[in-house]
């Protein structure tokens, strides 16, 4: 493998991150989500990130993309990158239309106006939402919200994609679709992180995994090594 | 941004803009001038003045200190300037806020007051306000995001300044004029209320000199505020997140 020939995009050294675990105490109760982690992210791969509920996936995600930071310990970011979570249904306001939610969506993550506008038409064909794309989303079913939510964020470019187990929700169809469009933007230059429960998809989708059990990495490496040792572990 | 489809979730939608300010002035002119019998002759217009401005500012602070902390599920999925949630709802309430004004001095006017050059006083007077409602705004959201329990007491606050800022007595029939001076002094709030009445009702001009200082005052907050957020973006997200 030639991966100590590639760039570091981003790199986590003994991150720690700390919670309170009770807020009606005034007692010093923490709760340590991540303890000492510390992996590296190389331009163009696609990483899996595996563990339970619970396990600091979220929180971890969470730390790259910046909007935590860490209690202990160092994230460095490659100069210029932005790494941007791609989560469904992101602050979806229900009594706007699913275009105003794509527009306000596209926006957030970093498109300007303009910008956002001219995804419209791709994300109304892809999310195969047709005349309830005009509704507001409190109209919408579940699987409705998934594919506006999952399409929207689908459509926005940014340097590290970091990917909360979106792939999870919509019908059987929806799944395999967005499972494809995934793949094509995998398959270029894109680096991803990805989260899921499932090791069907991490299989499918990423290069090299991590599994995080409370708050370690306890396995890292080659994909199928890893989902050995996960799937031994956690039946 | 155009946010204000909120407006939808209701049947009347946005009559409500006028409607509740309006019932508000109802409530106050049934208690004090039908039941408690005011002096003046002039109630009903000094109460709008007052009553009309000061919904403006309590309506959007309370409002803007709970945001940040409402929108902790965006917060959890972008980096995002937090300033950005207590200034959303800040610039909702001035769209707001210009239709309750025009229908103020529509009112003003149909009763006979009229329109002279002292209305000019009400773009800085306007504007002043405007920044006391941001530095306000911004505070409140971070007290707020930091310390959950501010969520309590900024109701309260208000509710102080609507007793204290002679919304429906006149800070200036105070028996003691250095009492009337002190509360002028010592009260942002009252000072712009009694500004908004001196212009619109005696087209006299307000204390330039206490307008300007409130107004810097506020803009020095306000700039403040914005810089300390950027500074502490991450710590706040934590805060809103977690407590």
């Amino acid at each position: 493998m030639s991966k100590a020939a590639r760039d570091v995009m981003l790199e986590l050294v003994d991150v720690c991150h700390v919670y309170p675990s009770s807020k009606s105490t005034f007692d010093h109760g923490q709760h340590r989500v991540l303890d000492k982690v510390s992996f590296v992210l190389y331009r163009g791969e696609t990483l899996g990130l595996l563990g339970r509920n619970g396990a600091g996936k979220t929180t971890t995600l969470q730390l790259m993309a910046g909007i935590l930071a860490p209690t202990s310990g160092k994230i460095w970011r490659g100069p210029g990158c932005t790494a941007s979570l791609l989560s469904i249904g992101l602050g979806f306001r229900p009594d706007l239309s699913g275009r105003d939610n794509a527009l306000l969506s596209a926006m957030l993550q970093g498109a300007s106006r303009k910008l956002a506008r001219s995804f419209l038409p791709e994300i109304k064909e892809f999310s195969e939402l047709g005349d309830s794309f005009e509704e507001p989303v409190k109209t919408y079913s579940t699987g409705m919200r998934a594919r506006l939510g999952f399409t929207t964020a689908l459509k926005t470019h940014v340097d590290i994609l970091l990917i909360d187990e979106v792939l999870s929700v919509g019908d059987a169809s929806f799944r395999a679709k967005a499972e494809t469009a995934m793949r094509e933007r995998i398959g270029g230059e894109q680096t991803v992180v990805f989260v899921s429960h499932s090791p069907r998809q991490v299989e499918a989708l990423c290069d090299r995994a991590i599994w995080i059990e409370a708050g370690q990495v306890s396995a890292e490496g080659n994909v199928q090594e890893v989902l050995a040792t996960y799937t031994s572990g956690t039946v | 941004m155009a946010l204000q489809a909120g407006a939808s979730r209701y049947h009347l939608g946005f009559l409500w803009w006028i409607l509740e300010p309006l019932l508000w002035v109802a409530v106050f002119y049934v208690v004090f001038e039908i039941i408690l019998k005011s002096e003046r002759a002039d109630f009903l217009v000094f109460l709008m003045c007052g009553k009309l401005a000061f919904i403006w500012f309590s309506k959007a602070v309370t409002q803007a200190s709970n945001s940040i902390v409402a929108n902790r599920g965006l917060i959890a999925k972008v980096d995002i300037p937090k300033s950005l949630f207590p200034m959303a709802v800040v610039q909702e309430s001035l769209y707001r806020q210009f239709v309750v004004f025009a229908l103020l001095f529509c009112s003003l006017w149909v009763a006979g007051y009229g329109v002279s050059m002292a209305w000019f006083w009400l773009v800085p007077l306007l504007l002043v306000n405007y920044l006391m409602i941001v530095a306000c705004a911004l505070v409140g959201a971070c007290l707020v995001c930091v310390i959950r329990d501010f969520s309590m007491v900024i109701p309260l606050g208000m509710t102080f300044l609507l007793f204290t800022s002679g919304i429906f007595w006149d800070v200036r029939d105070l028996a003691n004029p250095e009492l009337t001076s002190l509360v002028l002094a010592v009260n942002p709030v009252a000072f712009i209320l009694d500004a908004y009445r001196q212009i619109l009702m005696y087209q006299s001009a307000p204390d330039a000199l206490h307008l300007i200082l409130i107004g810097f005052g506020s803009m020095l907050i306000a700039v403040f505020m914005f810089h300390l957020m950027r500074r502490t973006s991450q710590y706040l997200a934590y805060k809103a997140l977690t407590a």
